[in-house]
């Protein structure tokens, strides 16, 4: 066997074994660089790289050798899942690095942390007050997780008592004009309703580019042709408008009518439709 | 005395919307959203019946009023 043929053969081989170890260790592997991980995977690059270009004779023993490596790794991940103690030895411990706004002196000199450091490590996270941090935790890895005090944090809905309307993930129905009937099926909807949607736009199936449907079965689309104007479906506000004009009628009917028994009919729905139009409304406003 | 053929426009509209209601109730995956849209219209449906009825009133009372 040559050097050409060994350093092919002996490529596409190691292709194959890192693949199959890197699929087995799953997501893991890829996302998160604890200790174990790092060391396992440069390990594992080197044996692979020295036997591919041959520095090291025996292809056998370069697999056996990242075969057993990364079992290694994989047994570390199901013994971690089993034991905390074992996580802790392995992965390290989070800790706690500011709480309740101050900085815990010890626990930054445990770390072997700089005061700048830790500023460095804040303004990763746009905070440049440590008198904003409620609670900073130090991660195994080596990020800063920041709780800001309440008074910092953005305003959500839940903070002004906004009612929100629900909303399911949306599904991409048509990818380069070839419609996926599998996620067309998960939105509820059928080939007829989707030839029906993009005739009321006057688009052809094979110009769009991404359609996508919303929880609410509205279809937003996106066409190859980008000079093509697209109005964007909004039956709710045209109701919402609607809903409001037959509530003005019925306050006019009441106030037009003579006899007090058609007044109190015409006051009665007008608020009851005013009840419902507050209900709805967030609904609408899409 | 309120013109019965103003009332009966708002009738029209309502039973436009009541059917615009049910198609998005129809469409959407959010059972919360479908309910609410069910909600509408039930009350639509209340409002209704009591338009039909004072327009039935009026026009056994006001016989000039019949269309």
């Amino acid at each position: 066997m040559n050097e050409w043929t060994h350093i092919i053969i002996s490529s596409v081989l190691f292709v194959v074994t890192l693949f199959a170890i890197t699929k087995i260790g799953g997501k893991k592997q890829l996302s998160e660089l604890s200790f174990f991980k790092y060391v396992s995977g440069i390990t594992i690059g080197s044996i692979a790289g020295e036997v591919i270009m041959g520095m090291e004779g025996n292809l056998l023993h370069g697999v056996l050798a990242i075969v057993i490596f990364g079992s290694f790794t994989y047994l570390h991940d199901l013994i971690g899942i089993k034991s905390k103690k074992f996580r802790d030895l392995f992965e390290g411990k989070a800790t706690v690095i500011i709480k309740d706004g101050k900085v815990m002196e010890e626990n930054l000199k445990k770390e072997k942390y700089t005061i700048d450091e830790l500023n460095s490590l804040l303004r990763q996270k746009n905070v440049f007050k440590t008198a904003d941090v409620e609670f900073a935790v130090l991660e195994p890895k080596g990020d800063l997780s920041v709780l800001l005090k309440k008074e910092y944090l953005p305003l959500t809905p839940n903070d002004l008592n906004m009612p929100v309307t629900p909303e399911k993930e949306t599904n991409t129905v048509i990818m380069d004009g070839n419609v996926l009937n599998d996620q067309l099926s998960l939105a509820g909807k059928n080939k007829a309703w989707l030839d029906i949607e993009l005739a009321k736009v006057g688009v052809t199936l094979d110009n769009v580019f991404i359609g996508q449907v919303d929880s609410y079965g509205r279809l937003y689309i996106d066409t190859y042709d980008d000079n093509v104007k697209i109005p964007s479906p909004q039956p709710g506000k045209l109701l919402l408008a609607m809903l409001k004009k037959c509530q003005a009628d019925l306050e006019i009917f009441a106030l037009e009518t003579e006899t007090s028994e058609a007044q109190d009919l015409y006051n009665k729905n007008a608020r009851k439709l005013e009840e419902a139009i507050q209900k709805v409304k967030p609904y609408l406003k899409e | 005395m309120t013109i019965v053929s103003d009332v009966n426009q708002l009738i029209s509209t309502i039973k436009g919307i009541e059917a615009q209601l049910s198609l998005m109730a129809l469409s959407t995956t959010v059972p919360e959203a479908s309910k609410t849209f069910h909600d509408t219209m039930l009350v639509l449906g209340e409002i209704k019946t009591d338009l039909q009825n004072r327009i039935t009133h009026i026009e056994i009372k006001n016989p000039q009023h019949k269309s």
